[in-house]
Protein backbone atom coordinates (compact mmCIF):
# COMPACT_ATOMS: atom_id res chain seq x y z
CA UNK A 1 0.00 0.00 0.00
CA UNK A 2 1.14 3.29 -0.62
CA UNK A 3 2.43 5.54 1.81
CA UNK A 4 -0.22 8.27 2.26
CA UNK A 5 2.07 11.33 4.13
CA UNK A 6 5.34 12.62 3.84
CA UNK A 7 6.01 12.84 7.73
CA UNK A 8 5.39 12.32 11.34
CA UNK A 9 5.68 14.29 14.10
CA UNK A 10 5.48 13.22 17.46
CA UNK A 11 4.56 16.71 19.57
CA UNK A 12 4.28 17.07 23.67
CA UNK A 13 2.30 19.57 25.52
CA UNK A 14 4.67 19.94 28.48
CA UNK A 15 4.24 22.73 31.53
CA UNK A 16 2.94 23.10 34.98
CA UNK A 17 -0.73 21.64 36.18
CA UNK A 18 -3.79 23.95 35.29
CA UNK A 19 -2.20 25.81 32.92
CA UNK A 20 -4.51 24.49 30.03
CA UNK A 21 -2.63 21.93 28.25
CA UNK A 22 -5.62 19.89 27.83
CA UNK A 23 -7.72 22.73 26.91
CA UNK A 24 -5.04 22.80 24.14
CA UNK A 25 -5.77 19.37 22.95
CA UNK A 26 -9.29 18.87 24.01
CA UNK A 27 -11.60 21.38 23.59
CA UNK A 28 -14.27 20.11 26.38
CA UNK A 29 -14.98 23.72 28.03
CA UNK A 30 -17.62 25.35 25.42
CA UNK A 31 -19.44 22.82 23.19
CA UNK A 32 -21.97 20.07 23.41
CA UNK A 33 -20.05 17.52 24.41
CA UNK A 34 -18.85 18.79 28.14
CA UNK A 35 -20.64 16.24 29.91
CA UNK A 36 -20.13 13.27 27.62
CA UNK A 37 -18.16 9.97 28.04
CA UNK A 38 -15.49 11.19 26.37
CA UNK A 39 -14.62 14.18 28.83
CA UNK A 40 -14.38 11.69 31.76
CA UNK A 41 -11.76 9.40 30.68
CA UNK A 42 -9.84 12.13 29.01
CA UNK A 43 -7.55 12.25 25.88
CA UNK A 44 -3.90 10.71 25.72
CA UNK A 45 -3.15 11.66 22.36
CA UNK A 46 -4.64 13.04 19.07
CA UNK A 47 -3.75 13.05 15.24
CA UNK A 48 -4.15 15.76 12.99
CA UNK A 49 -3.23 16.03 9.47
CA UNK A 50 -1.86 19.49 8.07
CA UNK A 51 -0.75 20.69 4.64
CA UNK A 52 2.78 22.19 5.18
CA UNK A 53 3.86 23.34 1.81
CA UNK A 54 2.26 20.79 -0.41
CA UNK A 55 3.56 17.67 2.03
CA UNK A 56 1.04 16.14 4.31
CA UNK A 57 2.41 15.71 7.72
CA UNK A 58 0.43 13.97 10.84
CA UNK A 59 0.84 14.96 13.98
CA UNK A 60 0.64 12.99 17.22
CA UNK A 61 -0.02 15.60 19.65
CA UNK A 62 0.50 13.73 23.34
CA UNK A 63 -0.73 15.74 26.21
CA UNK A 64 1.35 15.24 30.00
CA UNK A 65 -1.42 16.05 32.16
CA UNK A 66 -1.31 14.19 35.50
CA UNK A 67 2.52 13.70 35.31
CA UNK A 68 3.55 17.06 35.59
CA UNK A 69 2.21 16.74 39.30
CA UNK A 70 5.71 15.48 40.06
CA UNK A 71 7.75 18.49 38.21
CA UNK A 72 9.49 16.00 35.90
CA UNK A 73 8.70 13.95 32.78
CA UNK A 74 10.27 10.50 32.41
CA UNK A 75 12.45 10.06 29.43
CA UNK A 76 10.34 7.38 28.23
CA UNK A 77 7.42 10.40 27.80
CA UNK A 78 10.23 12.03 25.56
CA UNK A 79 11.29 9.12 23.38
CA UNK A 80 10.82 9.84 20.25
CA UNK A 81 9.22 13.38 20.64
CA UNK A 82 10.40 16.06 18.19
CA UNK A 83 8.63 18.70 19.02
CA UNK A 84 7.76 20.75 23.02
CA UNK A 85 5.16 23.04 23.35
CA UNK A 86 5.98 24.43 26.42
CA UNK A 87 2.90 26.02 28.15
CA UNK A 88 2.34 28.77 30.61
CA UNK A 89 -0.90 30.76 32.00
CA UNK A 90 0.15 34.20 31.60
CA UNK A 91 -2.48 34.43 34.73
CA UNK A 92 0.24 32.46 37.16
CA UNK A 93 3.83 33.84 37.73
CA UNK A 94 4.81 30.58 39.12
CA UNK A 95 3.61 28.72 35.77
CA UNK A 96 6.18 31.10 33.96
CA UNK A 97 8.80 30.79 36.09
CA UNK A 98 8.86 26.87 35.71
CA UNK A 99 9.05 27.55 32.71
CA UNK A 100 12.78 27.32 33.12
CA UNK A 101 12.74 24.14 34.85
CA UNK A 102 10.82 22.49 32.43
CA UNK A 103 13.54 23.66 29.93
CA UNK A 104 16.08 21.80 32.24
CA UNK A 105 14.12 18.87 32.53
CA UNK A 106 13.71 18.59 28.44
CA UNK A 107 17.43 19.26 28.30
CA UNK A 108 18.23 16.37 30.33
CA UNK A 109 15.59 13.83 29.64
CA UNK A 110 14.87 14.69 25.25
CA UNK A 111 16.93 14.43 22.44
CA UNK A 112 19.08 17.28 22.12
CA UNK A 113 17.58 18.41 19.02
CA UNK A 114 14.09 18.71 19.93
CA UNK A 115 12.41 21.62 18.65
CA UNK A 116 10.59 24.19 21.70
CA UNK A 117 8.02 26.54 21.69
CA UNK A 118 6.95 28.56 24.52
CA UNK A 119 3.36 29.06 24.96
CA UNK A 120 1.47 32.00 27.15
CA UNK A 121 -2.17 30.14 27.22
CA UNK A 122 -4.93 32.14 28.69
CA UNK A 123 -4.44 35.60 27.10
CA UNK A 124 -8.49 35.71 26.88
CA UNK A 125 -8.15 36.69 30.65
CA UNK A 126 -6.54 40.41 30.58
CA UNK A 127 -7.72 41.23 34.06
CA UNK A 128 -6.25 38.65 36.00
CA UNK A 129 -2.45 38.82 33.60
CA UNK A 130 0.17 38.33 36.15
CA UNK A 131 2.74 37.68 33.14
CA UNK A 132 3.54 40.20 30.41
CA UNK A 133 3.72 39.36 27.20
CA UNK A 134 7.14 41.15 26.65
CA UNK A 135 8.26 39.27 29.57
CA UNK A 136 7.15 36.19 27.34
CA UNK A 137 9.02 37.60 24.77
CA UNK A 138 12.06 37.76 26.97
CA UNK A 139 12.25 34.66 28.32
CA UNK A 140 11.87 33.04 24.53
CA UNK A 141 15.03 35.38 23.30
CA UNK A 142 17.05 34.12 26.31
CA UNK A 143 16.35 30.59 25.01
CA UNK A 144 16.21 31.34 21.52
CA UNK A 145 12.98 29.50 21.59
CA UNK A 146 9.79 30.70 19.48
CA UNK A 147 6.67 32.26 21.69
CA UNK A 148 3.06 32.87 21.15
CA UNK A 149 0.56 33.82 23.28
CA UNK A 150 -2.56 31.31 23.07
CA UNK A 151 -6.19 31.24 24.14
CA UNK A 152 -7.31 27.84 24.21
CA UNK A 153 -10.67 28.84 25.02
CA UNK A 154 -10.99 30.99 22.27
CA UNK A 155 -9.12 29.18 19.84
CA UNK A 156 -6.78 31.94 19.03
CA UNK A 157 -3.06 31.09 17.75
CA UNK A 158 -3.12 27.51 18.93
CA UNK A 159 -3.35 25.80 15.44
CA UNK A 160 -0.96 28.53 14.20
CA UNK A 161 1.66 27.88 16.93
CA UNK A 162 1.16 23.99 15.56
CA UNK A 163 1.69 25.18 12.78
CA UNK A 164 4.74 26.71 13.41
CA UNK A 165 6.31 24.13 15.47
CA UNK A 166 5.66 21.25 12.73
CA UNK A 167 7.54 23.42 9.61
CA UNK A 168 10.37 24.56 12.23
CA UNK A 169 10.99 20.17 12.58
CA UNK A 170 10.34 19.49 8.39
CA UNK A 171 12.81 22.79 8.57
CA UNK A 172 15.38 21.08 10.63
CA UNK A 173 14.44 17.37 9.41
CA UNK A 174 15.18 18.91 5.19
CA UNK A 175 18.48 20.76 6.20
CA UNK A 176 19.72 17.01 7.64
CA UNK A 177 19.29 14.98 4.84
CA UNK A 178 20.80 17.78 2.76
CA UNK A 179 23.52 17.71 4.57
CA UNK A 180 23.73 13.63 4.40
CA UNK A 181 22.51 13.84 0.76
CA UNK A 182 23.97 16.04 -1.13
CA UNK A 183 21.81 17.54 -3.95
CA UNK A 184 20.32 14.72 -6.79
CA UNK A 185 20.60 11.81 -4.36
CA UNK A 186 16.72 12.56 -2.80
CA UNK A 187 13.41 11.44 -4.20
CA UNK A 188 10.72 14.26 -3.85
CA UNK A 189 7.72 13.35 -2.17
CA UNK A 190 5.72 12.32 -4.35
CA UNK A 191 8.02 9.73 -5.83
CA UNK A 192 7.99 8.33 -2.11
CA UNK A 193 4.24 8.17 -2.05
CA UNK A 194 4.05 5.84 -4.53
CA UNK A 195 7.06 3.37 -3.40
CA UNK A 196 5.92 0.10 -1.56
CA UNK A 197 5.25 0.42 2.27
CA UNK A 198 8.05 -0.57 3.83
CA UNK A 199 7.72 -1.73 7.54
CA UNK A 200 9.79 -0.16 9.65
CA UNK A 201 10.33 -0.72 13.16
CA UNK A 202 9.19 2.24 15.20
CA UNK A 203 7.66 5.64 13.86
CA UNK A 204 11.12 7.28 14.26
CA UNK A 205 13.04 5.20 11.78
CA UNK A 206 10.02 5.80 9.15
CA UNK A 207 10.72 9.32 9.60
CA UNK A 208 14.20 8.86 8.75
CA UNK A 209 12.98 6.79 5.98
CA UNK A 210 11.64 10.23 4.66
CA UNK B 1 -16.53 -3.41 27.83
CA UNK B 2 -17.18 -6.85 26.79
CA UNK B 3 -14.69 -9.24 25.01
CA UNK B 4 -15.41 -9.85 21.26
CA UNK B 5 -14.10 -11.74 18.50
CA UNK B 6 -12.36 -9.72 15.79
CA UNK B 7 -13.65 -11.74 12.96
CA UNK B 8 -14.18 -10.22 10.08
CA UNK B 9 -16.60 -10.67 7.43
CA UNK B 10 -15.75 -10.13 4.02
CA UNK B 11 -18.23 -8.13 2.03
CA UNK B 12 -19.14 -10.09 -0.75
CA UNK B 13 -21.97 -8.20 -2.82
CA UNK B 14 -21.70 -4.67 -2.17
CA UNK B 15 -24.56 -4.44 -0.84
CA UNK B 16 -23.83 -1.15 1.24
CA UNK B 17 -23.75 2.06 -0.92
CA UNK B 18 -20.98 3.30 1.25
CA UNK B 19 -18.62 0.62 0.35
CA UNK B 20 -16.95 -0.19 -2.43
CA UNK B 21 -13.80 -2.77 -2.82
CA UNK B 22 -14.01 -3.59 0.84
CA UNK B 23 -13.84 -0.12 1.79
CA UNK B 24 -15.05 3.30 2.58
CA UNK B 25 -16.22 4.36 -0.79
CA UNK B 26 -16.89 7.80 0.70
CA UNK B 27 -14.57 10.34 3.19
CA UNK B 28 -15.53 10.07 7.02
CA UNK B 29 -16.15 12.64 8.77
CA UNK B 30 -17.72 13.66 12.30
CA UNK B 31 -21.66 13.82 12.62
CA UNK B 32 -21.62 16.70 14.51
CA UNK B 33 -18.61 19.13 13.16
CA UNK B 34 -17.96 17.70 9.98
CA UNK B 35 -14.11 17.05 10.86
CA UNK B 36 -12.37 14.58 8.46
CA UNK B 37 -11.87 11.39 10.44
CA UNK B 38 -10.77 8.94 7.12
CA UNK B 39 -10.19 9.43 3.68
CA UNK B 40 -12.00 7.77 1.24
CA UNK B 41 -11.19 4.00 0.40
CA UNK B 42 -8.74 4.33 3.48
CA UNK B 43 -10.34 1.21 6.03
CA UNK B 44 -11.76 -2.07 5.44
CA UNK B 45 -15.87 -2.89 6.09
CA UNK B 46 -16.37 -5.26 8.46
CA UNK B 47 -18.81 -6.67 10.77
CA UNK B 48 -18.46 -7.91 14.52
CA UNK B 49 -20.82 -7.41 17.26
CA UNK B 50 -19.68 -4.86 20.16
CA UNK B 51 -20.83 -2.96 22.80
CA UNK B 52 -20.03 0.94 22.59
CA UNK B 53 -20.76 3.19 25.70
CA UNK B 54 -23.59 6.01 24.10
CA UNK B 55 -22.15 9.22 23.05
CA UNK B 56 -24.72 11.23 24.81
CA UNK B 57 -25.18 9.18 28.76
CA UNK B 58 -28.16 10.23 30.63
CA UNK B 59 -27.37 12.37 33.68
CA UNK B 60 -30.29 10.65 35.43
CA UNK B 61 -27.95 7.45 34.79
CA UNK B 62 -26.77 5.36 38.14
CA UNK B 63 -23.47 6.70 39.46
CA UNK B 64 -20.58 4.84 37.81
CA UNK B 65 -23.78 3.72 35.33
CA UNK B 66 -21.87 3.15 31.53
CA UNK B 67 -24.83 3.28 28.96
CA UNK B 68 -23.71 0.63 26.20
CA UNK B 69 -25.23 0.00 22.78
CA UNK B 70 -24.68 -2.91 20.78
CA UNK B 71 -22.66 -1.50 17.45
CA UNK B 72 -22.15 -4.01 14.74
CA UNK B 73 -20.61 -1.60 11.47
CA UNK B 74 -17.04 -0.75 11.57
CA UNK B 75 -13.99 0.10 9.64
CA UNK B 76 -11.20 -1.10 10.30
CA UNK B 77 -7.80 0.78 10.21
CA UNK B 78 -4.77 -1.14 10.80
CA UNK B 79 -2.75 1.48 11.15
CA UNK B 80 -3.20 4.89 13.59
CA UNK B 81 -1.58 7.18 11.12
CA UNK B 82 -4.15 6.14 8.28
CA UNK B 83 -6.56 8.44 10.19
CA UNK B 84 -7.02 12.56 9.34
CA UNK B 85 -8.06 13.91 12.05
CA UNK B 86 -8.87 11.74 15.67
CA UNK B 87 -8.82 11.52 19.59
CA UNK B 88 -7.18 8.54 21.48
CA UNK B 89 -8.49 8.34 25.31
CA UNK B 90 -6.59 7.20 28.00
CA UNK B 91 -6.95 3.10 28.12
CA UNK B 92 -10.01 1.81 29.76
CA UNK B 93 -10.29 -2.20 29.87
CA UNK B 94 -7.05 -2.93 27.29
CA UNK B 95 -9.23 -0.12 25.01
CA UNK B 96 -9.08 3.53 23.72
CA UNK B 97 -12.27 5.07 22.56
CA UNK B 98 -11.75 7.06 19.44
CA UNK B 99 -13.20 10.89 19.43
CA UNK B 100 -13.55 13.59 17.54
CA UNK B 101 -10.22 15.80 17.25
CA UNK B 102 -12.14 18.93 16.99
CA UNK B 103 -15.33 18.42 19.27
CA UNK B 104 -14.73 15.65 20.97
CA UNK B 105 -17.43 13.86 20.27
CA UNK B 106 -17.16 10.45 21.01
CA UNK B 107 -16.81 7.50 21.01
CA UNK B 108 -16.63 6.86 17.38
CA UNK B 109 -15.02 3.70 17.69
CA UNK B 110 -11.95 2.26 19.78
CA UNK B 111 -8.82 1.07 19.38
CA UNK B 112 -7.49 -2.59 20.48
CA UNK B 113 -4.20 -2.48 22.62
CA UNK B 114 -3.35 -5.70 21.82
CA UNK B 115 -4.13 -5.65 17.92
CA UNK B 116 -3.14 -2.02 17.79
CA UNK B 117 -6.29 -1.70 15.20
CA UNK B 118 -8.68 0.98 14.99
CA UNK B 119 -12.44 0.55 14.64
CA UNK B 120 -14.30 3.26 13.74
CA UNK B 121 -18.28 2.84 14.01
CA UNK B 122 -20.32 3.58 11.17
CA UNK B 123 -23.35 4.72 12.94
CA UNK B 124 -21.64 7.31 14.13
CA UNK B 125 -20.27 8.78 11.72
CA UNK B 126 -21.29 10.28 8.33
CA UNK B 127 -20.08 9.80 5.10
CA UNK B 128 -19.44 12.98 2.54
Amino acid sequence: MAKTYDYLFKLLLIGDSGVGKTSILFRFSEDAFNISFISTIGIDFKIRTIDLDGKKVKLQIWDTAGQERFRTITTAYYRGSMGIMLVYDVTNEKSFENIKNWIRNIEENASADVEKMILGNKCDLEAKRQVSKERGEQLAVEYQIKFIETSAKDSLNVESAFYTLARDIKAKMEKKQEASNPAGARTGGHQLRNEPQRKPTSWLSRCSLL
Amino acid sequence: MSEVEHKETPVENEEKEYVEDGKNKFIVKCKFCGSRILDKKSAKYITLEKDLPLMQQDNNRKEGEIQNEPVNEFYHVENMYTFENIGFTHTVANCKYLSCADCDAGPVGYYDNDTKHSYVAISRIVHA
